[in-house]
């Protein structure tokens, strides 16, 4: 963390090297419960990324003042704060999807992804490589959602974003809609990564 | 001590700022949240008594179908929606609240029965705290359309209207599938369900029929 990172290997790392989902195994819980249906996944993403990105900016300006002993009170509060905001501008604006998404997008305050970045990066780093890191890291969360809820979506309904694709005679696999659909392709997912790309998992000790 | 003193000033400072935006957000935008709450709760309604709308009707067309068929009066401090058909004269059945304790929270959802009152016409769950994929699964739509049609009278010598079973085990009418994998849930359901049903049929159900 000493030297100051450029912001293209900010974003390399948040997308691939550092996976927050498949690399460092953070945020699994919502990437089972939102990815049965793509139109869930992104409105969640959407969600993430803004509190991902607002609270790391916020941390890191507020960095220099916050004693350091109540860093992590102050974080909560901060995160918890925007995602607060996301959840009523959800339920304002989208009632539908906010029914969908249940209880996650409050969850959110809880994903270890939003205090890891806070704690690990951006409460030690300026803003403007803290905005980044948050954009990337969530980035890379959506990205990997998103994989999983295209594998999901078409085998367990047949459709992509309603629209079917699936031939007439295609039985949806009730699995896929339930959260050990998602199980397996996450795990799926994981093991196809450290079996091809088994050399950048070293470089990543941060949790 | 100074240090002690400051972090407590700043905690306060950030608080109030943070709650401050919150509050105003939530503000700017309570309106809306209500009124989107209020249009789910017409939806419903409108769906248990089996009065169909258009897939994706908008809200004033919602409300629209909602005072041209349905009429809203209180029973015992409790709301009754009575149903009309097309005509507006002909009752086709009643809607009332029901609602208890979930394995997580608090249930709330209708149920209606027909103009009778002999048989259920639907139920239907529209806030609760269960699990998403289990517990939640009350108010997918195989679970609900199991109590559509039921009979109200208890079958003598039980003092259940409905029972809830695990998945396929069901043998009589008024045994209906347990969502699997939420035994919780699916025994809270049929408690505060009969329980609200039987309150409806012995305490409401009388004061209708003394109005019509």
């Amino acid at each position: 963390m000493a030297k100051p990172l450029k912001s293209s290997r900010i974003f390399v790392r948040g997308l691939w090297d550092d996976n927050p989902v498949l690399r460092q195994v953070l945020g699994i819980c919502s990437t089972l419960a939102v990815t049965n249906l793509l139109v869930n996944t992104l409105v969640m993403n959407a969600g993430l990324i803004f509190t991902v990105t607002m609270s790391c900016l916020t941390v890191s300006l507020l960095r220099k003042y916050t004693p350091m002993r109540i860093r992590m009170m102050a974080q909560t509060l901060i995160i918890a704060s925007y995602v607060i905001i996301v959840d009523i501008c959800i339920a304002a604006y989208l009632p539908d999807i906010s029914e969908a998404l249940g209880p996650y997008v409050g969850l959110i305050i809880t994903n270890c992804i939003v205090m890891g970045r806070c704690e690990a990066f951006a409460r030690n780093n300026p803003p403007w490589p803290s905005f980044l890191d948050g954009l990337a890291m969530s980035l890379g969360y959506s990205a990997v959602l998103l994989t999983i809820a295209l594998i999901r979506e078409p085998l367990g309904f047949g459709t992509v974003l309603g629209f079917r694709i699936m031939p007439a005679g295609f039985t949806p696999w009730t699995i896929m809609i339930m959260a050990p659909g998602a199980f397996f392709t996450l795990g799926l997912l994981a093991w196809f990564l450290k079996a091809y790309f088994p050399q950048v998992t070293e470089t990543n000790k941060e949790r | 001590m100074k240090k002690r003193l400051f972090s407590i000033f700043y905690m306060f400072l950030l608080t109030l700022f943070f709650t401050s935006v919150v509050s105003a957000v939530k503000l700017y935008n309570e309106e809306r949240i209500a009124m989107n709450q209020e249009v789910k709760l017409l939806r419903i309604v409108l769906h248990v008594l089996g009065i169909a709308v258009q897939e994706g009707a908008s809200p004033q067309a919602l409300s629209q179908v909602f005072s041209e068929r349905v009429k809203e009066i209180a029973v015992k401090e409790r709301p009754l929606y009575i149903g009309y058909a097309e005509n507006g004269e002909t009752i086709t059945g009643y809607a009332f609240p029901v609602g208890g304790q979930g394995f997580w929270g608090p249930i709330s959802g209708l149920a209606a029965v027909d103009p009778s009152a002999t048989r259920l016409l639907g139920v239907a769950f529209f806030k609760h705290s269960e699990t998403p994929g289990l517990g939640a699964r009350i108010t997918e739509a195989w679970f609900t359309k199991q109590f559509e049609g039921l009979s109200l009278d208890p079958i003598a010598g039980e003092q259940k209207i409905f029972y809830l079973k695990a998945a396929g085990t069901g043998q009589a009418a008024n045994e209906l599938d347990a969502v699997t994998g939420a035994t919780g849930t699916s025994r809270a359901v049929e408690s505060f369900l009969n329980r609200e049903l039987d309150h409806f049929l012995k305490g409401i159900w009388p004061e209708v029929k003394k109005k019509r």
